[in-house]
């Protein structure tokens, strides 16, 4: 039997790989229009000063050099960078292109236009700038003190500040047994994809139209930003997104993307912009750079009573144009609760600008900071009370039969199981011999330790105030031939929608895959939505995809009706056929391509067609939310997350207490996305999210010294997690299916990242527990290791 | 800036056909081979040679496309991604990466093939150790890593498996 491809829960091959794997995609860089000019952009090299002066006469005089454009000369042909989202935060004037103050290093000041990079590079050395350098903000006591002022008209440097108090939290406190206090801090990083940005704008001053070719996640919302940017109309904008090499929320925004537009606009020409790896690690999207200090009351049973949280975020120079970070930290405070039951709950989140790169999406979006904390807490308050970490996390689960569980803190769970994802963990990891082995690998110099962490990740945010807003639309369309294609916003961005959303659709309508294509990427083509972010994609847009092939077969099913003879409630469809059901015969059966050139050719629909059916084979669903609320009750708590996938990761780790290097021997993953369409892919995501949760937590830190000045801004001295450093990864899943969604689908592309950090810092933790080693700042380099060891044995040796 | 315009004509093979160019001196071969000779396969993440996204064959070495001058591939033989398979015809390590979700965002992947392909011609019964460690001089940001490793060693093991039947 020759096996189709099709439908929900196989692993099939990805449609999208041929092309990857012989050279043949297409990524941005890959295109270029003749007559195309190459910018290179002159950054500062200050964190905080004045700019006095731009000589650009040199560099317009090289050969090769078309034009050179400041900060100062582009704002006849833009505005203000436009926001991305609002929530209670600050927003600044601020411009693609420095205007008379440079905020950040690597902050644009200068543009240079010409025939090709390398001369445009040369240029950009040719322009002088005389700055007067300002009082350096980089930390958040820097930030409060304020030793200076980023936006001088807010009088203060806080971009966001919100504090919310539910239930009696002073009771719960003076009730409990056991009360703890930790503050917790994570280091700033990000997703450095392996294709940075580049975008390619053609302005066209007969038609007015503006064409921009870029990589992004998002190509209708960045069509918005770019109208409301360059206050040209969004309807002569089409923005094209090809092969996108990787985006894990960096690509979400329109600020570097401005530029070539605005340079378009200027000279009438495409040009073309290819960031560098330097520029992406200085003006890229940065992410996480917290402290939070928890404070938890527990009863004599270990339960928890009260949570308290203060997060302050050092968010950098801005988080809401530049790109959409800051309200990541109201992220945290609605999940801080995450998946313990707490009856009493208090969050305050300061957010404050500082003289660091723009604070952005990366996989996790303040679930992250949300969930290290907490699990890192959960493991101190273990140790402290010399119970289990698995204990005293199953004693704060939220129970099976609780679902849809509504958080204190105002989101509504939609399903889960998180004591049976531990007994999973438990068992797989073969937990109780491996803490029995320990002992004895100690004895020969072997420190070897478990760590846990509960993962619980909302995805599909519907974020009011902005373009992350909660709904997708899709198209489905049937063609004479009868193929389908699948027309939404939703960016393949490598994480297998060219698959999965057929196979949704093959599922729906008995069809294969491969007679099924996927068109994404031009807004000139697409319906007007949105892009993956938030994991959306297996929440909203499979959704919608899912009940437009529905609303398609109806319409199949009645002209097929109509043309059979008989009442649609009948008929079925089967491998690419309508048939009266359960029959076989060929009289009672025609085949979609038969249809379809019926209805459109021969003879056309005149006939072919009931009476009201109209015969475009096309039909377009946009899928909402049934259960977000997004105004604000009396405590501030709303609900913008759909679905909720859930899991328990357990990292095993070794520290050699000689070098202080951690190695990470495998992970085990239990884990609940609903129902999955294609396991091989759903596996993917979670080990790509590790891989991005260990970078973080051992590797990858953009440090910035006390001028602001990032000290690893490339590849060399910033280290991501290469094939040595990612252990195995072993994962299991269970099928909690959403209510909320159609199919029982929860997008699930950030699990990963959530809970590996705490996972590895806890078994670290563990491992390093004979030298009494608190894990603090992160990452966990060989130096900290060290010197937390030697701490540890200086306070041995002392008590 | 002294030698900007300074051009040099130069002979390469590449991928099997001979070309003649005439290059500016400073041209890096993954700008050439991009650009002048639209072989857009080879793809540049850093510029920096870490990340190993620009990663060909010169005389059958794998190498940092982004580290050597075109002028340097003078007489000499290229091969990219677009010589190692094609659509209809994948080499048995690009049906592994398939088979295995050895990719997901496609733009390391040109030089992850690369480098598998360069270091099995050389170990073609390697560990999972010596797996990592060859393909650690490139980066991945989708996968981490678990297809690309399984992807390696089961076409290793295909190998083998033919080798043995092939001298049977």
């Amino acid at each position: 039997m020759i096996m189709t491809k099709k439908g929900l829960g196989a692993s099939v091959k990805r449609k999208e790989d041929p092309r990857f794997l012989t050279g043949l995609g297409q990524y941005t860089d890959d295109i270029e229009k003749p007559g195309t000019l190459h910018l290179a952009i002159l950054r500062s090299p200050h964190a905080h000063a004045r700019i006095l002066n731009i000589d650009t006469t040199k560099a317009k005089q090289l050969d090769g050099v078309v034009a050179v454009v400041t900060g100062e000369e582009a704002l006849d042909y833009y505005g203000p960078l436009a926001t991305t989202i609002n929530i209670s935060n600050n927003v600044p004037e601020i411009y693609a292109i420095a205007y008379k103050k440079v905020r950040y290093v690597g902050e644009p000041v200068a543009v240079v236009a010409a025939v090709d990079r390398y001369v445009a590079e040369d240029a950009v050395d040719l322009i002088e700038v005389e700055y007067d350098p300002l009082p350096v903000v980089v930390s958040v006591e820097d930030a409060l003190e304020p030793k200076a002022l980023l936006y001088e008209e807010w009088g203060h440097n806080i971009q966001l500040e919100w504090k919310t108090t539910i239930g009696d939290i002073d009771d719960a406190f003076a009730k409990a047994t056991y009360v703890f206090e930790e503050t917790i801090t994570h280091n700033r990083y990000t997703g450095t994809p392996m294709e940075s940005r580049v975008c390619i704008a053609d302005y066209n001053p007969a038609t007015k139209h503006l064409t921009v070719t870029c990589s992004t996640q998002s190509p209708s919302q960045v069509r918005t930003l770019i109208a409301q940017t360059l206050r040209m109309p969004e309807h002569n904008i089409r923005v094209i997104a090809p092969d996108v090499g990787g985006g894990y929320g960096t690509k979400l925004q329109a600020n570097a993307e401005i530029i070539p537009c605005v340079m378009s606009r200027i000279l009438g020409r495409p040009v073309k912009w290819t960031e560098d790896r330097v520029e992406n690690l200085l003006s890229g999207m940065h992410s996480r750079d917290y402290s939070c200090t928890l404070k938890v009351g527990l009863d004599k049973d270990y339960r928890i009573l009260g949570l308290k949280a203060k997060l302050i975020g050092n968010i950098g120079v801005d988080g809401t144009c530049q790109g959409p970070g800051t309200p990541a930290l109201l992220v945290a405070a609605a999940y801080f609760p995450g998946p313990y039951k707490i009856p009493a709950y208090e969050a305050e989140v300061l957010g404050v600008v500082t003289n660091k790169g723009p604070y952005g999406a990366h996989r996790g979006y303040g679930k992250d900071i949300a969930n290290y904390p907490v699990e890192r807490m959960m493991d101190i308050m273990a140790q402290k009370l010399g119970i289990s970490p698995v204990e005293i996390r199953r004693r704060n689960f939220i129970g099976k039969d609780e679902y849809p569980y509504e958080q204190i803190s105002g989101p509504i769970y939609d399903s889960g199981d998180f004591q049976r994802l531990m007994d999973i963990a438990l068992e797989k990891v073969d937990y109780h011999d491996l803490k029995k082995k320990q002992q004895e690998w100690r004895k020969q110099g072997r420190y070897i330790g478990v760590g846990m962490a509960a993962m619980l990740e909302p995805s599909g945010a519907a974020v009011f105030n902005g373009v992350f807003n909660g709904y997708q639309p899709a198209t489905v369309r049937m063609t004479p031939e009868g193929g389908f294609q699948i027309l939404t916003s939703h960016q393949n961005i490598g994480q297998g929608v060219e698959t999965t959303l057929p196979q949704i659709v093959a599922s729906v309508m008995d069809v294969d895959i491969d007679d099924i294509r996927l068109v994404y990427g031009d807004t000139d083509v697409t319906p007007y939505g949105l892009g993956p972010f938030s994991s959306r994609g297996a929440t909203y847009t499979v959704s919608a995809v899912y009940e437009a092939a529905k609303k398609l077969k109806d319409k199949i099913l009645k002209i097929a009706g109509h043309l059979l003879g008989a009442d649609p409630q009948d008929l079925e469809m089967v491998n690419g056929h309508v048939r009266v059901k359960g029959v076989s015969s060929h009289e009672a059966s025609i085949s979609l391509k038969e249809l379809g050139n019926k209805v459109y050719l021969w003879p056309g629909p005149y006939g072919t067609v009931p009476k009201g059916v109209d015969c475009n084979l096309e039909c377009t669903y946009t899928w909402t939310s049934e259960v977000v609320k997004w105004v604000p009750d009396e405590h501030g708590r709303v609900n913008l997350y759909t679905t909720h996938p859930t899991g328990v990761f357990v990292a095993v780790v070794e520290v050699d207490v000689e070098t202080g290097q951690v190695k990470i021997n495998k992970f085990i993953v239990s884990h609940d996305s609903g129902t999955i369409i294609n396991p091989m892919i759903a596996d993917g995501q979670i080990a790509g999210g590790i891989a991005h949760g260990i970078g973080g937590v051992l590797l990858e830190d953009l440090a910035y010294d006390r001028n602001g000045f990032m000290v690893n801004a490339d590849f060399q001295s910033y280290l991501c997690p290469t094939a040595m450093e990612v252990s195995d990864i072993e994962i299991h899943h269970i099928e909690c299916p959403s209510p909320f969604t159609p199919l029982g689908t929860k997008g699930m592309g950030e699990g990963g990242a959530i809970p590996s950090p705490a996972a590895v810092a806890n078994a670290v933790e563990d491992a390093l527990e004979p030298f009494g080693v608190r894990v603090k700042d992160l990452p966990l380099t060989p130096e900290r290791i060290l010197e937390w060891i030697n701490k540890g044995e200086v306070n041995h040796g002392r008590s | 800036m002294a030698e900007a315009g300074v051009r040099k004509k130069i002979s390469v093979t590449v991928n099997g056909v001979k070309y003649e160019r005439e290059v500016n001196v400073r041209t890096l071969l993954s700008d050439f081979l991009r650009r002048e000779l639209g072989l857009t396969g080879t793809h540049v993440g850093c510029e920096q040679g870490v990340c190993g996204a620009c990663t060909i064959l010169i005389d059958g070495q794998a190498i940092r496309s982004c580290l050597t001058l075109a002028v340097q591939a003078d007489g000499r033989s290229v091969t990219t991604i677009e010589g190692i398979g094609s659509p209809e015809q994948l080499h048995p390590i690009q049906q592994a990466f398939w088979e295995n979700h050895g990719l997901q965002c496609g733009f390391c992947t040109p030089g992850f093939v690369i480098s598998a392909y360069a270091f099995l011609s050389e170990n073609p019964n390697p560990t999972d150790e010596e797996i990592r460690e060859a393909l650690s001089g490139n980066l991945c940001r989708c996968t981490g890593y678990q297809g690309i490793i399984k992807s390696v060693k089961a076409v290793a093991e295909k190998m083998q498996a033919t080798a043995v039947s092939n001298t049977k």
